[in-house]
């Protein structure tokens, strides 16, 4: 029940926002931030959960043909999706404030909350219809948010690259599901024995590869993003980089993954070379970038590629740094997007050459957007740091090879966030018009500053998120669920213990308890290690 | 009881012969009080299809033959009448809206409608060739006059031409496949065909062959589709309306007799049709991107939809049947849904048929325009609305029907993508532009309201509880499995 608040509380405020007249703002802009918060703050009681224990909640829906239910489910690995979801959809409907005309606030606020309640969805989906009712209701609000509320022609056609691109990404995916259910007979598969050929298998595993490939964006199925992020109003390229762009590699962690272990592995080789591909591109191509939000575009391309190769190590140290690096790029994505809105909303312009000096006038910009290029460009201290820190850790032990490119990109990501920085912040103030204030508002601020919170608490400690996950990483080691991964990891832990000698007697026990059952505490000793 | 030495069940026939005095009423009325109303023609149009609903209602589940094996009434054909019935009802309440400067009376009109739809229901129970083609046949001629009842506009002169020539030749095709498949098996009735068709002669794949275009060209599969813009486009609003939806329910109803009961889903007879399908579910979607005009749009989406509809013949008989029922209550629904939106707007008439009068629809009629977009997301097959799950339900059958089954799975979902521009683009115009132009003077009839709401409703109730559907046809979910 609370779980369905959580989902259906945005939804419920957009409607109400229907039965307040267009003209009266004021009431308009509370009923929506009051709405986003509380959900915030409801998201926040699924902290107290036991993290071994999913708290799932399921109804029957569709019996005959094949048999689905309503089943939503917050365990350790949607938890932290969740509330990554409703943190960011505070601050982008907080943010929409200022973008929206007046006469089509109403309309703005509806859509992004709506937005929110499908992303929700998406991520307390337990079922696979259910999973896909909102993968594919989620191009809605997007679309129009895009068209209607953004006002500039290029807007209007990265609408419809976005519209098709995703649109065929969810057609495949139904492909998949439709082909999966048809042998299953059931859209519940998490925890099923699967008895696919393996041919058949990893082509239905190609599908759902494909569909997460094109959301998240990996190169090269990523053309529909750069107009999308650059376009599109701030508040929603917030979101849509910031928590949409994660809907694929839920999906690979929630379903793909634990279901098709086996199609995993074989394909596993071709997805790890697009993701370095991916690292690779972003990074270079975003140190070539003159307009910002471009910029910041292709540095997520990059990011993100990250998580791909995280996954596709299929190293239980990746594979779960690979959520805090989600939830870590979330907040960074975010924050970032939103202060570029905000210098672009003062300084009228994206294009790098065009201003400078920024900070000199406006120090408390500079303190955020410090923060968060810094963060972005992996300083230690901050949650972009813990996380590509541990990836690279992980899967160094699995994909040596791949991940030594990979880390080229560190070097990259200082060279392009420092452009970006020093570009908009330093230097003698260099503006294409006069403008009488560009300090952040205390609105600005505030809305920003709890993203920033979150990065620098993660951090601090990422211990606090990464000690949470392993038990929604029991697919990783099930052997009932997935035989091939849990070798590997085990293989993995060998490797471990050979090269890294201190750790030795670590891994050692850990590996031997795997190999005898398992059980959630068993990834505990692997990290710490690494804390 | 019995007459002429053939046994005859009235409870079968008790749905046409409650229509029939409905329709001769009407008639009856007009001719006696030439000032009688509108609504109290229609009124009458409506009482009678739920006079007929309720005749229907003791045959659920039942199987029946009658007319010495001519007509039954069974599973196969309640589902079928339900959906004519309903679209009937539909048709009445978007009708009411017409403008005394179209031609025809309303009784004619009236009348002429549930004459069409007992056209309908005789095809969905005709258990042998002639009362097929008596079916098909006065379906169509009294579509023939609706086509024109517009006929103060030329175009709608033109469609009633173009419709009667080329749906003539297409009864040509089927009355001489007829004559040929009777040839091979000796007999018009169905089971004898069945028993013709598990060894087939080469008069039998003749006769066969032309029945299918005959059939094809009613179901407007592409390439016997080219009538459809023009006719589409020409006939008064309701009329086309009902066109798309009757015409495509009956004749489905013959396609899936014959697939199951004649030939077995998986004969290689039905090749030509699986092409057919495919390229309709390309064509149609393709040829809907340029139109400009709403009801040609609607014209080539409901070719593809035909398209998506025979992949449920693709499947093993019973969840194939059950999934092209679903498919069509969504689609009638939907499409009905959409009709009723343009009818409201338009008040009647056709100002809502150029997509340039729906920019900038959301600041000035924002319910009708979010009843829209709805029932273009579910042409579109976009999740919670009724397409989508009966676009699952396709699949699902496209994948049990072997490699024909799929390459129509591919057509399906590329069509699809299509139809995401097609549809969006719409809803773009709708809800993208800020200029609105003052409020239209609007009609305060309640009847297309309450068609829209039918739509909607029905548009969003089989979406998100499809079961609701099953619940309502046991016998579809017992043996789904």
């Amino acid at each position: 029940m609370l779980i369905d608040t959580v989902i259906f509380l945005p939804l419920v405020t957009a409607l109400a926002l229907l039965l307040i007249p267009r003209s009266s703002t004021a009431a308009l802009k509370g009923t929506a931030l009051v709405g986003a918060v509380a959900t915030f703050a409801l998201s926040l009681t699924f902290l107290t959960l036991d993290p071994n224990v999913a708290a799932d909640q399921s109804v029957p829906w569709i019996s005959g043909t094949w048999l689905a239910s309503y089943h939503v489910r917050v365990d350790s690995l949607r938890l932290f999706f969740v509330i990554l979801t409703t943190l960011v959809s505070a601050a982008c409907i907080w943010a929409a404030f200022s973008y929206a005309q007046i006469e089509r606030l109403r309309g703005y606020l509806f859509l992004i909350l709506a937005f929110e309640t499908t992303l929700l969805g998406l991520f307390t989906a337990a079922d696979l219809l259910l999973f896909y009712i909102y993968w594919d209701l989620m191009l809605i609000p997007v679309f129009l948010l895009l068209t209607g509320y953004s006002g500039t022609q290029a807007a209007r056609r990265a609408a419809w690259s976005y519209l098709i691109y995703n649109g065929a990404g969810g057609l495949v995916l139904l492909l998949g599901i439709v082909a999966l259910v048809t042998q299953t007979h059931s859209f519940e598969v998490s925890g099923i024995q699967l008895t696919l050929t393996p041919q058949v298998e990893g082509w239905i595993f190609a599908a759902f590869a494909l569909a997460f490939l094109i959301k998240t964006p990996v190169f090269p199925f990523h053309s529909w993003m750069p107009p999308t992020y650059t376009y599109a109003p701030s508040p929603v390229v917030a979101l849509v980089s910031g928590v949409q762009s994660k809907a694929g590699l839920f999906g690979l962690l929630a379903f793909a993954l634990p279901v098709f272990p086996r199609a995993a592995q074989v394909w596993a080789p071709a997805l790890l070379v697009l993701a370095v591909a991916s690292i690779l591109y972003g990074a270079m191509t975003a140190i070539g970038e003159r307009d910002t939000k471009t910029l910041v575009a292709f540095s997520s391309l990059s990011h993100l590629g990250l998580v791909w190769l995280a996954l596709f190590a299929f190293d239980i140290t990746s594979v779960s740094a690979s959520i805090l690096m989600v939830v870590s790029h979330g907040l960074i994505a975010a924050a970032l997007f939103l202060l570029l809105g905000f210098i672009e909303q003062r300084v009228g312009t994206r294009d790098l050459g065009q201003f400078n000096g920024l900070s000199l006038r406006a120090p408390r910009l500079a303190v955020f957007m410090l923060i968060a290029a810094m963060a972005a460009l992996g300083l230690p201290g901050l949650s972009g740091f813990a996380g590509e820190f541990l990836i690279l850790i992980g899967s160094w032990q699995t994909q040596p090879l791949y991940t030594s490119l990979a880390l080229i990109s560190v070097v990259l990501a200082c060279v392009y966030m420092l452009v970006l920085f020093q570009g908009t912040m330093h230097g003698p103030e260099r503006l294409p018009k006069p403008v009488a204030s560009l300090e952040l508002r205390p609105r600005e601020m505030w809305l920003v500053a709890p993203l920033l919170a979150a990065i620098i608490f993660l951090g601090v400690w990422p211990g606090w998120l990464n000690d949470r996950t392993p038990a929604a990483l029991a697919w990783l080691r099930d052997g009932s669920s997935a035989n091939v991964v849990a070798q590997i990891y085990l293989r993995a832990s060998g490797i471990t213990s050979a090269r890294v000698n201190s750790h030795r007697h670590v891994s050692l026990r850990a590996a031997r308890k795997i190999s005898i059952g398992p059980s959630i505490e068993q990834a505990r000793p692997l990290h710490g290690e690494l804390r | 009881m019995t007459a002429f030495g053939i046994s005859i069940s009235w409870t079968v026939l008790a749905p046409i012969v409650t229509l029939s005095i409905g329709g001769l009423l009407i008639m009856i009325v007009d001719l006696l009080s030439r000032r009688a109303s509108r609504a109290l023609l229609y009124g009458i149009g409506v009482l009678s299809c739920a006079a007929a609903f309720a005749t229907l209602l003791p045959l659920f589940g039942q199987s029946i033959t009658t007319l010495g094996g001519a007509f039954v009434s069974d599973k196969f054909s309640w589902t079928f009448d339900g959906i004519l019935l309903l679209t009937l009802a539909m048709t009445f309440l978007l009708s009411s809206l017409r403008r005394a400067e179209d031609g025809g009376s309303p009784g004619s009109y009236a009348a002429l409608l549930i004459f069409c739809t007992i056209g309908g229901i005789v095809m969905a129970g005709a258990n042998n060739l002639i009362i097929i083609f008596l079916g098909i046949e006065q379906l169509s001629l009294a579509l023939y006059v609706l086509a024109g009842t517009g006929f103060p506009r030329e175009a709608s002169q033109e469609a009633a031409l173009k419709y009667v020539l080329l749906g003539s030749l297409a009864s040509g095709f089927l009355i001489f496949g007829s004559a040929l498949l009777y040839g091979s098996a000796g007999s018009v009735g169905l089971p004898a065909l069945a028993s013709a068709a598990s060894n087939p002669t080469g008069l039998f794949v003749a006769g066969f062959a032309l029945f299918l275009v005959g059939l094809a060209f009613k179901l407007a599969l592409v390439p016997f589709h080219t009538w459809v813009p023009d006719v589409y486009e020409g006939s008064p609003l309701a009329v086309t309306g009902f066109m798309s939806v009757a015409v495509k329910v009956a004749a489905f109803s013959i396609l899936a007799r014959i697939v199951y009961q004649v030939l077995g889903h998986d004969s290689v007879a039905l090749i030509p049709l699986w092409v057919l399908a495919i390229l309709s579910m390309l064509v149609g979607n393709l040829g809907a991107i340029p139109q400009k005009n709403l009801k040609r749009l609607l014209g080539f989406s409901s070719i593809a939809q035909a398209g998506y509809i025979v992949v449920a013949l693709a499947g093993v008989g019973h969840s194939g049947l059950s999934t092209m029922l679903f498919y069509l209550v969504a689609y009638a629904f939907t499409t009905l849904g959409a009709f009723a939106v343009m009818a409201l707007l338009g008040d009647g008439d056709d100002s809502y048929a150029q997509l340039d009068a729906y920019r900038g629809l959301h600041l000035r009629r924002p319910w009708p325009a979010a009843a829209m977009a709805l029932f273009f997301f579910s042409l579109a097959g976009i999740p919670a609305t009724a397409g989508f799950y009966g676009k699952i339900l396709l699949l699902q059958q496209a994948f049990s029907g072997g490699a024909w089954g799929l390459a129509m799975a591919v057509a399906l979902v590329a069509g699809t993508l299509v139809s995401f521009y097609v549809y969006g683009k719409v809803v773009w115009d709708m809800y993208s532009s800020a200029e609105g132009e003052a409020a239209q003077p609007t009609g305060n009839s309640l009847a297309p309201w309450i068609a829209v709401a039918a739509g909607a409703v029905g548009t969003l109730v089989f979406g998100i509880l499809p079961q609701a559907f099953y619940a309502s046809q046991p016998f579809l979910s017992a043996g789904a499995k």
